[in-house]
């Protein structure tokens, strides 16, 4: 009976120490732009789903292709999904991977680091180190970043006709706010 | 003894710990991603890249404040030969925009040269093709169209009424897209005359009407529509309407190219007004050009 209460007490202490630390939000915004000299496009979804573990420093970002919204027509969103993202074959844009510096996301404070990671657009992947600035607030996780991605490194190509209405760099702000699981 | 309890709880100390580092953030995403998924319903986009599929309409729908505006050319007859430059010295053409009210009401407005004919038509979406929570494997809207001819009387003096100008045309489309190449679409079409050729003709003509969409690359997709009457329901010597064409598409642009044996884009017209025959070589060559204008204020 006393070894049963001690293998007991062991095991409770035990899984009170393992509870993984995972903050996640599933309405992070991000907002991409295009400058050409013949044509500006915004797009923005408030649908992007992240998870960051405190203990492990790993994060994992997805969002689903077709909630962006914005766009200077309702044709150019269907021409966005259809012949440019393929939205149909790869519904969604990945980035996971973990965080460069030794910081404790648990301490409240202001931090700026660099997330490394895969970013997979269009279903080709590319190692990307995308620095971001981290408040950590209130149990809140808050990430805002600003990037480029390049639609050459994804397999997306530009057809000679839009060449003036659409760049290969694309201007990418994001920001999500995440809590505790 | 002690020994022994201690090794216990320590192996299961280590299964625990192994077990508990185990949660790959992807991998939950992906879970949470799906779950979302299959509770919302996923409506079937772009079964058609535009609202026409040659000379009738797709189930597709102009998106709310957006005006397509279209302009469709039909040549004369390609069997004319040199002389008439194969059919493009003689050209019927139709102007006409279209407008969303709504996500399921379009309306429009056009006028072809061919009689000098006025038309008006709106159409309805009833079913939107979906999966996910709802599972809805067809879309369906109605179309109903009024059409004038303006030509000025053959004899002024007889007693000419104005409901002889006029023709009705009421049609039901039922399409689907069956892949992200493939779309197919029936549609049932009454056209009604006031006014017909010859007294024996009937005033009601009906017709089935089957269409579809093959894409061949991301921009480029092949069309076909033919419209069968009912044989007691047509006009003498008219002939099923026939058309084959591309679909091509650039920026704000569709382009559609083809090949048929009717000279008119309205439904009085090609359905049952239809003379020209295939194996004959009375085929006209035509475009449809559609252009969109946007009237939604931009959210900054």
């Amino acid at each position: 009976m006393k070894r049963l209460s001690i293998i007991f007490a062991a095991v409770s202490l035990l899984s009170f120490k393992v509870q993984p630390k995972i903050f996640t939000t599933n309405t992070g915004m991000i907002n991409f732009r295009s400058e050409a000299p013949l044509e500006l496009i915004n797009a923005e979804s408030k649908e992007l789903k992240g998870a960051v573990d405190a203990d492990k420093r790993t994060f994992a970002f997805r969002i689903r292709i077709r909630s962006f919204e914005g766009f200077n027509s309702p044709l150019q969103k269907e021409h966005f999904n259809e012949n440019y993202m393929e939205s149909v074959k790869i519904p969604e844009a990945l980035f996971s991977g973990k965080i460069i510096e030794d910081v404790d996301l648990t301490i409240p404070g202001v931090y700026t680091i660099r997330a490394k990671g895969i970013l997979n657009i269009h279903g080709v992947p590319r190692e990307r180190i995308i620095k971001s600035d981290v408040e950590v607030k209130n149990g809140m996780i808050k990430i805002k970043s600003n990037f480029t991605v390049l639609l050459s490194d994804h397999n997306i190509p530009i057809p000679r006709v839009v060449k003036e209405k659409l760049a290969n760099e694309i201007k990418v702000e994001l920001t999500a706010d995440l809590v505790r699981k | 003894m002690i020994k022994k309890t201690g090794l216990f709880i320590f192996s299961v100390m280590m299964v625990l710990a192994v077990k508990a580092q185990e949660i790959d953030l992807d991998k939950m995403l992906e879970e949470e991603q799906k779950k979302e998924q299959k509770n919302k319903v996923q409506f079937t986009e772009a079964t058609f890249k535009t609202t026409r599929i040659i000379h009738g309409h797709s189930i597709e729908n102009t998106a709310p404040g957006i005006l397509d505006l279209k302009i469709s050319h039909r040549f004369g007859q390609i069997n004319g030969g040199l002389y008439e430059f194969f059919g493009l010295d003689n050209a019927s053409m139709r102007w006409g925009f279209d407008y969303g009210l709504s996500p399921k009401l379009t309306i429009g407005f056009g006028r072809s040269t061919y009689q000098k004919q006025y038309d008006l038509f709106f159409k309805y979406k009833i079913l939107r093709q979906s999966t996910g929570k709802v599972n809805m494997p067809v879309s369906l809207s109605l179309m109903s169209t009024a059409m004038v001819q303006t030509l000025k009387w053959t004899n002024p003096t007889a007693p000419n009424k104005f409901s002889s100008r006029l023709y009705y045309a009421y049609q039901l489309l039922l399409a689907r897209k069956f892949s992200e190449n493939t779309s197919l679409q029936l549609m049932p079409v009454m056209v009604h005359y006031n006014l017909v050729p010859k007294a024996t003709d009937p005033n009601d003509i009906i017709a089935l009407g089957i269409g579809g969409r093959q894409k061949i690359s991301k921009r480029v997709s092949i069309n076909f529509e033919y419209y069968y009457q009912l044989p007691e329901y047509k006009f003498d010597a008219t002939t099923n309407s026939l058309s084959i064409g591309f679909d091509i598409e650039t920026g704000g642009h569709v382009f559609q190219l083809h090949f048929t044996n009717s000279p008119g884009m309205t439904e009085r017209i090609f359905v049952s007004e239809t003379y020209g025959r295939w194996d004959k070589g009375d085929i006209l060559f035509g475009f449809n050009v559609s252009r969109v204008f946007s009237f939604k204020k931009r959210k900054k």
